[in-house]
């Protein structure tokens, strides 16, 4: 039964008049006011032009904004008392919103959307970034089509990307997902994505509501659950994916949400990824080159530096995390100068496997695990950015693969550490 | 007629039938005035007060009557004038009224006057209809028959010219710059004034004017046509009525209103085709957004209201977006679909659902305007999209489950059109009959809902205000004259609904329910919370007590 405690009785008398739905699409939003807006309106007119005769409906789930994001969403909204004269439509569209307690937490977000698809019955439900300001009508049909025409259960984005965007999915998320549980999806941890109604059921009926992954890392949840649960995949190219010029950069954060969220999947499906997986097959519809070429704004003396810093200072943990090779090992880059410093993708993979097993064995607090291989992580950016400097498109993909290849071939020395000693 | 009331078309409840199709009394397999005349106690059981003919007069029937041949008599094959006469006056002692058609704007190319303007082009009736040598003029006007003609003028052998036509090539239009056409029309409708008809609906009148440069519709010649019409009927015929069949949105339409001194009722053909989209759609914005396009009329008009009549279910007043979503729900099969439009029966349409069949006829009773009811559909007739044109809704009336289904004594292949024979909707599944013999009938359920409407003058007359609770599958309003207030809420979807209605406004007032009398909670401070049923729809009265 799905935990209906999540939604305020205001919330339900709106689902009330909203009723059974063909389509949710859900957006998580925390004081997004400055795009949401946008967001929302090409989500509307997307909605009008490929799925007019669908029941939808827009449901933001706030974690407490106080800019005004909520209003933003609401007045979307397509009804018989206000009618836009530019907009043709044959239905009602409901944009309603609720705060949820206990955020802003995506999960909790999250949470609140699926119970709500739940309840309206919908056939399928997209989740849209409010950040996704080059969001275009076609994203919502390329992401819910799949689930509608084909009978996919889950649609996962494929995004034209600038060239180092993304260096932690590259470098941590796709590598170990696909070594551990063959999901070679581009964009595993989604902030624009799609599923099927029973599967948002499914993803509700589980015991993480409570849990870490249940409030930050859901997406990448989500998706792992799919992978493993040999759910009907594809990805859908959308289109570019930019990040905000103005976006806060919380690196830690993002390495909670991310390989905490991997880390608890090793205790969840230790049997999964101890034997060879079954690559998931996940076509990609639409796709096109999805790497652009501008060149890195990254400050990799500064990434460097904080790397040796890292080590340095943080020595005591590593010491109960890592093994004394990999550990020395560490302290040997550290002590090099920057033009010789180099983080191969064998020490990093067997730096993350340690790093996963630690977390395992709760050796210290796992948060303190997982914010600890944020220096370490930064060191490795330096090595990646480093390498694909002067690289082509095709050329950074082989290198991605070769890291691939790297976790792979340390994947025993995961099982010997998660098995037995350390 | 008793004492008129000259606002009486406003209280009406219309029933619509084709002479043709209701009851043959003398057994040559066609209907016939002496039928009709023989079953109005059925009509006046039923509950209606006007009957809606379609044309009756001497035709060559390739237009169902619409090409009339002879407009001061009766086909024969439907019997005489003094037929006509009898049955008129019957009708009249049981208080119905009685509307014919009145097709002013064409006539069939077998009239005489046609054949007298065709036989040469120094005819003293050449100029009674619109004849000239090329097809090129009045470019701007759109083709109506898009399935069977290619254009607006259709060339004439005899005289070797074109001549106009809106509607089938064998109808030819009058040419209403002549004043003799003018006089001899009016004298015409005199004609049948004077025998005591009571209304006329004057079919296809926005088309009466052709000029160049324009659509050749809704002209200002045109309405100063029928103001000169109305000006006449209301000097030496008060209290008669004109009804427009103009298929146009209800900003056009409101011309033809003009100041309570063009037509006193309009079919508001927008509305309809919404009616069906929002219950397929479970969603009232449909209904609300043309009602709220809707113009006030005059105090003394009216809008008329129907769910189905003899023509095709007509889609000219939606998108094209709205089109393709009703083919698609409603006429999945290419033969139910002709010109812009559906041609099939109400039940039918309605899958044959007694639910949705009920909310419907409730919409239809209690929006504002004056309801039309389509021989049949009372009981749930059927029809038969094998039949060609618009045939297939126009088949025999079912009275019993006998020979014919009771309609004619004739051998079945003597018809005027198959009888409905299938098992779900055939003569013998589908009969007034056998619906009499129970109160849960149709049958049974439209005369009390007749009953309701007729003791309700508020749904005919009064104002309507919409109610916008946030559940959009839930339709209500109110509807007030005077002290009445009756509120309607009904249900949209397929599913159970709860609303929460915003009544603050009649704090104090009791519920009651009009069909079953029962008491409902007072109306109190809070929204008032009401749960119905799939389908479901209730009739209030307000009393405060």
């Amino acid at each position: 039964m799905p935990d209906e405690s999540i939604l305020s009785d205001d919330f339900v008398r709106e689902l009330m008049n909203v009723g059974d739905v063909d389509i949710v699409v859900g957006v998580p939003t925390y004081n997004d006011g400055r795009t949401v807006g946008q967001v929302v309106q090409a989500v509307r007119a997307g909605l009008l032009k490929h799925f007019p005769r669908e029941r939808s409906v827009i449901i933001n789930a706030d974690g407490g904004s106080r800019d005004g994001t909520q209003d933003l969403v609401r007045a979307a909204s397509i009804s018989d008392l206000s009618v836009a004269s530019d907009l043709h439509a044959l239905r009602t569209l409901h944009c309603i919103s609720t705060q949820y307690e206990g955020g802003p937490a995506n999960g909790i977000a999250m949470h609140t959307i699926l119970a709500a698809t739940d309840l309206l019955q919908a056939r399928a439900c997209a989740i849209v970034s409010p950040e996704s300001t080059t969001l275009e009508p076609g994203w919502i049909e390329r992401l819910l089509r799949p689930v509608f025409r084909d009978g996919k259960e889950m649609v996962l984005p494929v995004y034209r990307r600038a060239k180092f965007d993304g260096l932690l999915i590259r470098n941590l998320v796709y590598p170990m997902a696909k070594t551990l549980y063959g999901c070679s999806v581009r964009e595993p941890y989604p902030a624009d994505f799609a599923f099927s109604g029973e599967l948002g059921s499914h993803f509700l009926s589980q015991d993480i509501w409570n849990q870490e992954q249940g409030r930050r890392g859901t997406e990448l949840w989500m998706t792992l659950w799919a992978v493993i649960g040999k759910c009907k995949l594809a990805q859908s190219f959308l289109g570019t994916k930019t990040r905000r010029e103005d976006a806060p950069s919380d690196l830690v954060g993002a390495m909670r949400e991310t390989a905490g969220t991997l880390f608890s999947s090793l205790d969840s499906y230790a049997s999964v990824w101890h034997s060879t997986p079954e690559p998931v097959e996940a076509p990609c519809l639409g796709c096109e080159p999805s790497v652009g070429e501008e060149a890195s704004r990254l400050n990799r003396k500064r990434l460097h530096d904080m790397f040796t810093f890292g080590v340095k200072e943080l020595d005591p943990v590593f010491l109960s995390i890592l093994s004394s090779p990999t550990h020395e090992e560490l302290k040997r880059l550290a002590a090099l100068p920057e033009d010789r410093f180099a983080y191969s993708g064998e020490l990093w993979a067997r730096t993350v496997y340690e790093f996963a097993t630690a977390f395992h064995k709760a050796v210290i607090g796992r948060d303190h695990i997982v914010q600890a291989l944020v220096p370490l992580f930064r060191g490795r950016a330096y090595t990646f950015l480093t390498d694909n400097r002067d690289s082509s498109v095709d050329e950074m993909e082989r290198n991605t693969e070769s890291l691939c290849q790297a976790f792979e071939q340390q994947k025993p020395h995961l099982i010997d550490l998660w098995d037995g000693g350390k | 007629m008793a004492a008129q009331d000259a606002l009486w078309y406003k209280d009406a409840v219309i029933y619509q039938v084709h002479v043709r199709a209701f009851y043959d009394s003398s057994g040559d397999g066609n209907g016939d005035f002496r039928g009709l005349a023989q079953k109005l106690d059925y009509l006046q059981e039923l509950g209606i007060t006007a009957i809606w003919l379609m044309p009756f007069f001497p035709s060559p029937l390739r237009d169902d009557g619409y090409d009339i041949a002879d407009y001061r008599s009766v086909n024969p094959t439907y019997g005489t004038l003094d037929d006509f006469k009898t049955f008129l006056e019957a009708a009249h002692q049981r208080g119905i009224r009685v509307i014919i058609e009145m097709v002013l704007n064409h006539t069939s190319d077998q009239h005489p006057w046609f054949q007298e303007s065709r036989s040469s082009r120094n005819n003293p009736r050449r100029d009674w209809y619109v004849w000239s040598d090329t097809d090129t003029k009045y470019k701007g006007t759109r083709l109506i028959f898009l399935d069977t003609e290619l254009s607006n003028w259709a060339w004439d052998p005899v005289s070797k010219q074109y001549y106009w036509h809106r509607f089938f090539s064998h109808q030819p239009d009058l040419n209403y710059d002549n004043p003799q056409v003018r006089e001899e029309m009016w004298d015409i409708m005199k004609f049948w004034l004077s025998m005591g008809v009571d209304a006329f609906r004057l079919d296809a009148v926005p088309y009466l004017v052709e000029r160049e440069g324009t659509n050749c519709e809704n002209l200002p010649e045109t309405h100063q046509i029928i103001k000169d019409l109305r000006a006449q009927i209301d000097r030496e015929f008060p209290g008669r009525m004109l009804l427009a069949e103009a298929n146009q949105w209800p900003t056009d339409l409101r011309a033809y209103f003009g100041n309570g001194d063009e037509f006193h009722m309009a079919f508001h053909f927008p509305l309809m085709p919404r009616m069906f989209m929002g219950l397929k759609l479970e969603d009232r914005k449909p209904i609300t957004e043309i009602l709220k396009q809707t113009p006030e009329i005059p105090e003394v008009c009216q809008w008329c209201l129907f769910l189905r009549n003899h023509d095709e279910l007509t889609l000219e007043m939606v998108t094209d977006m709205e089109r393709d979503y009703m083919y698609d729900e409603y006429a999945k099969e290419k033969a139910m679909r002709l010109n812009l439009g559906i041609r099939r029966r109400l039940a039918p349409l309605l899958d044959n659902d007694r639910r949705k069949i009920e909310l419907m006829n409730g919409l239809l009773m209690s929006l504002p305007g004056t309801p039309i009811i389509y021989y049949g559909d009372e009981i749930g007739m059927g029809d038969n999209v094998n039949l060609g044109d618009r045939h297939g809704v126009r088949t025999p009336m079912q009275w019993d489950g006998g020979w014919n289904g009771g309609f004619s004594t004739a051998d079945p292949e003597g018809l005027y059109s198959p009888l409905m024979l299938n098992p779900v909707y055939g003569y013998q599944a589908i009969n007034v009959q056998s619906q009499k013999r129970f109160d849960h009938s149709l049958l049974s359920w439209m005369k009390r809902l007749i009953k309701i409407r007729r003791a309700t003058p508020v749904l005919g007359r009064g104002s309507i205000q919409f109610l916008y609770p946030a559940n959009h599958r839930v339709l209500a309003y109110t509807r007030k004259l005077g002290n009445e207030t009756i509120l309607a809420v009904n249900n949209l979807s397929s599913k159970a609904q709860a609303v929460e209605l915003d009544l603050k406004t009649y704090k104090g007032n009791i519920l009651i329910e009009m069909f079953g009398r029962n008491i409902f909670p007072r109306i109190g401070e809070l929204p008032y919370l009401l749960t119905l049923a799939p389908y479901q729809f209730f009739w209030f009265r307000l009393r405060k007590i």
